[in-house]
């Protein structure tokens, strides 16, 4: 993001002509953006940097934020070298054990665990993320055909509200509505009033339905509110091109396909690249509300696993070690997602 | 210009700040300085009032602001205390935070068995301090158990850093409750089979009780009747795990059977296990085992014994106690429990033991308290008789009755006031209690520790029908259900040992191949079950059980050579 700010001032500072010409299309900013950067005679200098000087002081508090809490609590890595051990003043008075830890997390019985757990983080996410997704864009694009007002705000403020609900809410909430009958399970009554079942299913000791059941409880309760950005995207769409569509004789669904989604599809791919960096850090709280034993070997996800093997147990290393785990493999996921939406020559990142 | 005016206007106002946060910095520095001198006296008293930190692990509320012990506390020794309450699901996370954070509060109440405060070096070593003799009521009360309760790890200097809050006895034990673990059956239950002995219970007539019952009475009050229910829930998974040991007339080790050579091995892999768990599946495929029993979490638990529709279940007194309160409350005495005691054949049960003293939980007195030695005489104080009767019974005239031999005694509003949980939070300091070292068994002067352990006021306190129904048995307590109390054994009990972070992950994941597993084994095709049990032990078999079993077995001779 800072590299973003050096090489294109905004023009609203007044400390510089605005570099490029003022144009309505992206794509068009884009090329300008691109060729900028290639001009010889943009080339960052003392005289560009002072002449910006605000702005960079203005990055300042920012960057200092992400080193101060991002980069140097890194140096508490060196509790996955150790036989750590809480209460010893510093964290340089410690055991050290080399690779021990990570041994231990990624072999044997806790690495078959370990390898479950991966699985299931990275099969919940994926699913949560990818229905979550589809809905939210699907949501938007009916509530932006709604043309009573009034109405679309009702429908809007009903999908945010579960957003506000706290996680252990929604899950006793999602535990309740798929228990029997009899403990009030209205799924359950629902599909035997239907004739669909004839039986009950007790739904949460099935493993293999559990991430659905994840990502169907994530999309009611974030549905609403993941509409919110795509929304934002719809209406800053040139409603030009609409009236112009209108005028070509384009229906409803034509516009909707030819004009809305492609115009939505860099928010799309850009809230995709931030939340694949997520994979493997979501998913603590409906898994460990709802997990139980017969089903935690679907269930369990790392942040459950690392709660219970780690700070439950009193080994800090051994979260440290996953902890690690997670931050590369995170890493990899944002720099492919990012590398795979440039191919695709879509709006990246970085 | 103008723009160079503003910014030297701001820059002076950046010096002023400077000077102001310096300012600051110095006067927080000087607070700090002022606060590092520590308070040397001992003495507590109205006239020189004095603020302990209290952190206390327990399911007990906190008091009321206008608690009416804490006022006495205030007008007495001059005494005010200000809490932190954790809920013991809360306790593990809480820990980290805090050893990480290296300030403690004055006291520090902990039930963690893995002594991470006293290990990470939060606590204070007590000895050298008992010793000078300003502590009397504490010295007395560790005198004969202090190796019981010492630290004997290499972690940090052995000796007393903590002092058990329960059970450590002064003469008879007294008190008709039993807290232990047992096979619980709805008194209603047996009322109807009309009053069966109940001495050589076995699974199968256990089972055939409910049964029975459960056909003749499908519903209990507009809702299914439920025969047995396991308790499963995180934390508590010993209520599916820890049967088979009390059913081959274990007493109850935790995790190991201990034979009579002191020799401690795990059971979840043996026979004992497999009948237990064969039985389980043929009730569960009858349809008498709760199909909701492996989703529960506690509190649905508790919720659904509160319901009265729960025949029975594997669990230990004191964990349900809100349950029974709340049928009782609803006046649903036939719907409470009694314990029973099904072993295998030719067995005899060993129930019901002599209560453990609560070694490495209780009280320490932190490293960074000011006043260690006011933390210290607020315990000794706390300690005395006079303090226990209050904390314990009340105040006399108030809440309890001397009668003219000296007896303790409550009229129907006191009883009724004890069991009002409102009333508890402004009269009682029922957090604070728990963690206390207490006077348990008898007062010097006969009284009982508490109104629950006095012979009189238990039975004065008992329902009509459930005097009613001890008649039938000839019974006077719900303890005379049980097994006559043997001696303990020396080393007992196994699952309070300190472990190593190797053996309590080893322990960790036994205990999880067996919540995922059991439920299987259970719910699954009767038909199924070898294949099941057989899975279920090729998964334990590849966990490394010898680093656990050796473990303890290192416990159990350390004990046996020290205590």
């Amino acid at each position: 993001m800072t590299d973003a700010t050096v090489s294109t001032p905004v023009p609203t500072t007044g400390l510089e002509p605005a570099p490029e010409p003022a144009s309505s299309s992206r794509a068009q900013q884009r090329k300008a953006r691109k060729n900028a950067a290639k001009d010889p005679k943009r080339k960052i200098t003392w005289d560009r940097v002072w002449a910006q000087r605000a702005l960079l002081a203005m990055a300042v508090p920012l960057l200092l934020y992400q080193i101060l809490f991002k980069y140097v609590p890194v140096y508490g890595w060196a509790i996955a070298f150790q036989h750590y051990k809480p209460g010893r003043g510093s964290i340089w008075n410690q055991q050290w054990v080399g690779l021990e830890n990570f041994y231990n997390l990624f072999t044997g019985v806790n690495g078959e665990r370990f390898r479950q757990v991966v699985v299931n983080t990275m099969g919940q996410s994926v699913l949560t993320l990818i229905v979550g997704t589809f809905g939210a864009i699907v949501l938007a694009l009916l509530l932006n055909e709604v043309k009573n007002l009034p109405f679309k705000r009702i429908l809007q403020n009903i999908t945010y509200m579960p957003h506000f609900l706290s996680w252990v809410i929604v899950a006793s909430l999602a535990s309740v509505a798929l228990s029997l009958p009899s403990s009030g399970g209205f799924i359950n009554q629902g599909l035997m009033s239907l004739h669909l079942v004839d039986e009950p299913v007790l739904f949460l000791t099935e493993p293999n339905y559990f991430w659905e059941i994840v990502a169907g409880t994530s999309l009611w309760k974030e549905l609403g509110w993941n509409t919110i950005l795509y929304l934002a995207a719809i209406t800053a769409i040139d409603p030009g091109l609409y009236e112009a569509a209108e005028v070509d004789g384009a229906g409803r669904y034509r516009k909707m396909f030819s004009i809305t989604l492609p115009s939505i599809r860099p928010t799309i791919v850009v809230l995709l690249i931030i939340n694949s960096g997520w994979i493997l850090s979501t998913n603590f709280e409906l898994p460990y509300f709802l997990g139980n034993g017969l089903v935690s070997e679907k269930s369990e996800t790392i942040d459950v696993f690392v709660l219970r093997y780690g700070y439950q147990l009193g080994n800090y290393s051994l979260a440290v070690v996953a902890g690690i785990f997670k931050t590369i493999v995170a890493v990899i996921l944002v720099g492919s997602a990012n590398l795979a939406a440039k191919r695709l020559n879509q709006e990246t990142l970085v | 210009m103008k723009r160079n005016l503003r910014l030297g206007g701001l820059r002076r106002a950046g010096r002023q700040l400077t000077v102001a946060a310096t300012a600051m910095a110095l006067i927080a520095l000087a607070a700090c300085t002022e606060d590092e001198s520590t308070d040397d006296s001992d003495v507590l008293s109205p006239s020189n009032p004095t603020t302990l930190s209290v952190w206390i692990t327990s399911a007990q509320q906190a008091p009321a602001p206008d608690n009416k012990i804490s006022k006495l506390l205030k007008d007495k020794l001059g005494v005010t205390l200000t809490y932190e309450i954790v809920t013991p699901d809360n306790e593990d996370q809480k820990i980290g935070v805090m050893l990480a954070g290296g300030q403690y509060p004055d006291l520090i109440g902990t039930g963690d068995l893995k002594q991470r405060f006293l290990e990470g070096g939060a606590l204070r070593r007590l000895d050298d301090m008992l010793e000078t003799g300003a502590y009397p009521n504490l010295a007395a009360h560790v005198k004969d158990d202090i190796k019981k309760m010492s630290y004997s790890g290499d972690e940090v200097d052995k000796g007393l850093y903590i002092f058990p809050n329960y059970n450590r006895f002064y003469g008879d034990i007294t008190g008709g409750t039993y807290y232990g673990p047992a096979f619980w059956i709805q008194k209603r239950v047996l009322a109807d089979a009309g009053y069966p002995d109940l001495s050589n219970m076995t699974l199968d007539r256990y089972f055939q009780l409910i049964s029975d019952y459960k056909a003749k009475h499908p519903q209990t009050n507009g809702a299914p009747t439920v025969g047995f229910e396991i308790l499963a829930s995180k934390g508590r998974e010993w209520g599916m795990t820890n049967p088979p040991a009390l059913l081959a007339g274990s007493p109850n080790n935790g995790g190991v059977i201990v034979d009579s050579n002191n020799n401690a091995s795990i059971y979840a892999d043996k026979d004992v296990a497999k009948n237990f768990y064969k039985v389980l599946n043929q009730q569960y495929s009858a349809g008498l085992v709760d199909r909701e029993s492996f989703t529960l979490t506690f509190d649905q638990y508790t919720a659904k014994l509160a319901t009265g529709a729960v025949l029975g279940m594997h669990d230990q007194g004191w964990n349900f106690g809100t349950a029974t309160q709340s049928l009782q409350s609803a006046g649903k005495d036939e719907n409470t429990y009694v314990p029973l005691m099904p072993v295998y054949d030719g067995v005899t049960p060993w129930y019901a033991d002599r209560p453990v003293m609560n070694i490495n939980q209780g009280f320490g007195v932190s490293v960074s308290s000011k006043q260690p030695k006011k933390a210290l005489k607020f315990l000794d104080t706390m300690l005395s008789e006079e303090w226990q009767k209050t904390l314990s019974w009340g105040i006399a005239g108030e809440d309890y009755q001397v009668g003219a031999d000296g007896v303790f005694s409550r009229t129907d509003e006191q009883r009724k006031n004890y069991k009002d949980i409102t009333w508890r939070s402004h009269n009682r300091l029922d957090a604070l209690l728990d963690m206390l070292p207490k006077h348990q068994g008898k007062f010097s002067d006969g009284n009982a520790y508490s109104p629950d352990d006095q012979p009189a006021e238990f039975y004065a306190t008992l329902s009509d029908y459930d005097k009613n129904f001890m008649e039938k048995y000839g019974k006077k307590t719900w303890l005379d259900f049980m097994n006559k109390i043997a001696e303990n054994p020396k080393y007992y009990p196994a699952w309070n040992i300190k472990l190593s972070d190797a053996a309590n992950q080893v322990n960790q994941q036994v205990t999880d191949t067996s919540v995922q597993n059991l439920p299987k084994i259970i719910a699954g095709k009767p038909a199924d079950f070898d294949k099941n049990w057989q899975a279920y032990v090729d998964s334990l078999h590849k966990i490394d059980v010898k680093v656990y079993e050796d473990a303890v077995n290192a416990g159990i001779k350390n004990r046996l050579a020290n205590w």
